[in-house]
């Protein structure tokens, strides 16, 4: 996956050019009462792009995810899809919450689970059972179908979450800071589970995470968002990573073009605190 | 040590019965008063087997459930509708808070008046009793459904009603069934008062006329049935709470 | 003035006030000659004029001091066998079978033995609710204690204060918050069993009284009963929280 050279102002185009964005982002605003959290925000992805999101704390990343969803509206400027503005949820736009706990619902067995999501598409019941099957094999848990929330590891529960996001043959898959509450090997086995899925599928991700090496690990692009951003933009850097795919733990984290995004991504965090 | 608790307390109960024949044989206390363990098991067995206890148990159990599984379905439902709107919730909530420190049984002489001393006027008194402790539980239980299932439900794009049924009631369950169970022992209460005052065959009328003609073998034998009817009831809802709750046990 | 409104909680009026003022309007356009309906007007006449000639005051005075003296008996049995069995886990064992079994009659179911052996009058009445009392005190003073600091009475033991020493000054004091809610609800309850005992047999107090409005066909003085009833539950209530929340502030993070 290769990065496209990024401009500041981007046209809208038509749907029918194939290497078209999928998302843009068109000098977004975002108010929360009287503060303005997000400004003058404009990006783009493509079609498949891994993008990643970085930035301090009341930077607005959370509530970005919430504007792909449509739950939220901007107060300036417009989300778009396909080129038409984002109006509600979609069907095929899932969210990985980063309170796995809370998203899932404790009274329903781990199929239960994901079978949720396949009722809400109005998926008949005759093939529930198999796309639950085949989604719980995806992410490792399918001696574990019968199972409840409440028996799971934090690992598990968050696969769990992924597999019902998953059930929904998400276009976009939302993702807020997914492995933040994990400990760091099941964080990196994860992550190497969700670049594989992702990558088989050709899934576009907006990836939230406060972990820098995570962001430059997973995307393709690293935008980094900065918090307060008064008159200016909110959009403080854009990072390219040409790292090659697929990527590894050990071999791609010694690579020195990911050094050198690692100490720039550093620098510019250092610099903006 | 689970047995010398099983020992010690069953020990203390049949010393208590032990006591209780001991009084009642000594005439310590006037047998027009208080009959012996002895005489209430007789009146209790004579009228189970020959007489009508069995028929006016049945009664009082059958008038008992229906008000409160009327009271259960309304509370219920009306509980979810109410919970899960933020809006209905401020409109109306002052108002449920004023009735609810009313005694149900203060609705009783009400409801003879609309309606007059019949069944109906029983099972609705129950059902209005009953009403209020799963209404305020189940309200309560939808209040309060995580924030992030909301989110959840709202990304899936799945329907008010599915919503409601999917992930409201479920969430809901534990509060609804406390309130259920609180709900049953005042429809048994309500049951009770209900035959009272309405002359309605039951137990409650039964023992209301033992004490009148100063038959406390059959008033005590009664009391007894009515505290099985209390103890069993709780029982059978409880067991079904349990099985209804088994996920939140790991 | 919108924030003064917002801050009454104006929205919740609504609906009550304006049933009650349709019901006087459709009541007045449409004279009902009616046993079982009033106008709200007339209702708050009746109530009115049973304040004014004292009758309300000397039944309300009837039906809290049997309540009241109730609660005293059944709730202080109920919470010294409260604190014993929460500090003795044998007590409490040995006793559980015979709760188990006693604790399930109805406390409604207990009236027509009250007559048989009181007659009627304060006595019949305070025994029902003395019983029905007992077992809320308990189980809820029991846990209140058993909820104690286990450190705090290890160290009470260790200092070779005497039973009855670390009951006063330990156990007591720490269990206070609690027993205290529990104490709230049982004046509820007591309440309520006052009133059903007057309503089903009794004839003294608001129970009565109530009952008599409607045998009477006196539907304003009927739901004026009901009315005062409620307010008398409510207020007593509201007057404990308020007590709660001041003596308690700090003990009790959030309690209902």
């Amino acid at each position: 996956m290769h990065a496209l050279p990024r401009t500041q102002h981007l046209q809208v185009v038509t749907p029918a050019q194939t290497d078209a964005p999928l998302i843009v982002f068109d000098q977004v605003a975002l108010d929360f009462g009287a503060v303005r959290v997000i400004n003058r925000l404009s990006f783009s992805m493509r079609r498949g792009e891994f993008v990643c999101v970085i930035g301090p704390s009341g930077c607005g990343k959370t509530t970005l995810l919430r504007l792909l969803t449509g739950l939220v509206k901007p107060s300036a400027g417009e989300v778009r899809r396909h080129g038409a503005p984002i109006t509600g949820p979609a069907h095929d736009v899932a969210i990985v919450f980063q309170d796995y706990a809370k998203a899932l619902l404790p009274w329903r067995s781990v199929a239960g689970n994901v079978s949720l999501a396949l009722e809400a598409a109005h998926v008949a019941k005759s093939e529930r059972a198999d796309r639950i099957r085949h989604l719980l094999a995806k992410v490792g848990l399918a001696q574990h179908a019968d199972k409840y929330p409440g028996q799971l590891s934090g690992g598990m529960q968050q696969r769990l979450q992924i597999a019902r996001c998953l059930a929904q043959e998400p276009a976009l898959l939302l993702m807020d800071e997914p492995f933040g509450a994990l400990d760091a090997m099941t964080r990196q086995t994860l992550q190497d589970e969700m670049l594989q899925l992702v990558q088989e599928s050709g899934t576009t991700v907006l990836f939230i995470t406060h972990d820098l090496e995570e962001a430059i690990y997973l995307g393709d692009t690293v935008l980094a968002l900065r918090a307060a951003p008064g008159e200016g933009s909110s959009l403080a850097q854009t990072f390219e990573v040409t790292l090659p795919r697929p990527r590894d733990q050990l071999s791609t984290r010694e690579e020195p073009e990911f050094l050198r995004l690692r100490r720039a991504a550093f620098d510019h965090v250092k610099d903006t605190h | 040590m689970k047995t010398r608790a099983i020992v010690s307390s069953v020990s203390v109960s049949v010393s208590l019965l032990a006591l209780w024949a001991l009084i009642a044989q000594l005439e310590w206390i006037s047998p027009i008063f208080l009959p012996g363990p002895s005489a209430t098991w007789q009146s209790l067995s004579e009228g189970l087997r020959h007489g009508e206890l069995l028929h006016l148990t049945f009664g009082t159990v059958e008038r008992m459930a229906y008000g409160w599984a009327l009271a259960s379905l309304i509370g219920i439902a009306l509980g979810a509708l109410i919970g899960i709107s933020p809006l209905l919730r401020t409109w109306l909530q002052p108002t449920l808070e004023l009735i609810r420190p009313l005694p149900a049984s203060a609705i009783v002489p009400v409801a003879i008046a609309f309606i007059g001393l019949s069944p109906a006027m029983v099972l609705v008194v129950i059902a209005f009793g009953a009403v209020w402790p799963v209404l305020l539980a189940t309200t309560h239980g939808f209040a309060n459904i995580e924030p992030r299932l909301h989110e959840v439900g709202r990304v899936l794009r799945l329907s008010p009603l599915a919503f409601i049924v999917k992930v409201g009631l479920p969430n809901a369950m534990p509060d609804a069934l406390a309130g259920m169970r609180l709900s049953l022992t005042v429809s048994l209460i309500l049951a009770i008062v209900g035959e009272m005052l309405a002359s309605q065959e039951g137990l409650g009328l039964a023992i209301l006329q033992a004490a009148r003609s100063f038959r406390s073998a059959d008033l005590f034998a009664g009391v007894v049935l009515l505290g099985a009817i209390g103890f069993v009831s709780n029982s059978l809802l409880g067991m079904a709470e349990r099985r209804a709750l088994a996920w939140k046990q790991i | 003035m919108r924030a003064l409104l917002d801050r009454l909680g104006w929205r919740g009026w609504v609906l009550p006030v304006t049933l009650l003022a349709l019901a006087e309007a459709a009541m007045r356009i449409n004279p009902v000659e009616s046993d079982a309906l009033a106008r709200p007007t007339d209702v708050l006449n009746a109530m009115a004029q049973a304040i004014a000639n004292g009758s309300v005051l000397s039944l309300s005075a009837q039906t809290l001091a049997a309540a009241l003296a109730g609660l005293a008996l059944g709730g202080g049995l109920g919470l010294a066998a409260g604190i014993w069995f929460g500090l003795s886990r044998a007590a409490a064992d040995a006793a559980s079978l015979s709760i188990d079994l006693l604790r399930p009659v109805p406390s409604v179911a207990l009236i027509p033995l009250s007559m048989l052996v009181f007659g009627f009058g304060f006595r019949m009445e305070i025994a029902v609710i003395a019983f029905t009392c007992f077992w809320p005190m308990l189980l809820l003073s029991q846990a209140a204690v058993r909820n104690v600091e286990p450190r705090l009475l290890e160290v009470a033991r260790v200092l070779g204060f005497a039973w009855w020493e670390r009951v006063l000054k330990l156990v007591l004091p720490a269990a206070l918050p609690r027993i205290f809610v529990a104490f709230r609800l049982c004046v509820g309850i007591a309440l309520v069993v006052a009133v059903t005992t007057e309503i089903a047999a009794n004839p003294q107090g608001l129970g009565y009284a109530l009952m008599n409005a409607q045998q009477s066909l006196r539907p304003d003085l009927m739901f004026a009963m009901l009315l005062w009833i409620g307010l008398l539950g409510w207020g007593l209530g509201a007057g404990l929280l308020w007590l709660q929340r001041t003596w308690f502030r700090h003990s009790l993070a959030q309690q209902p």
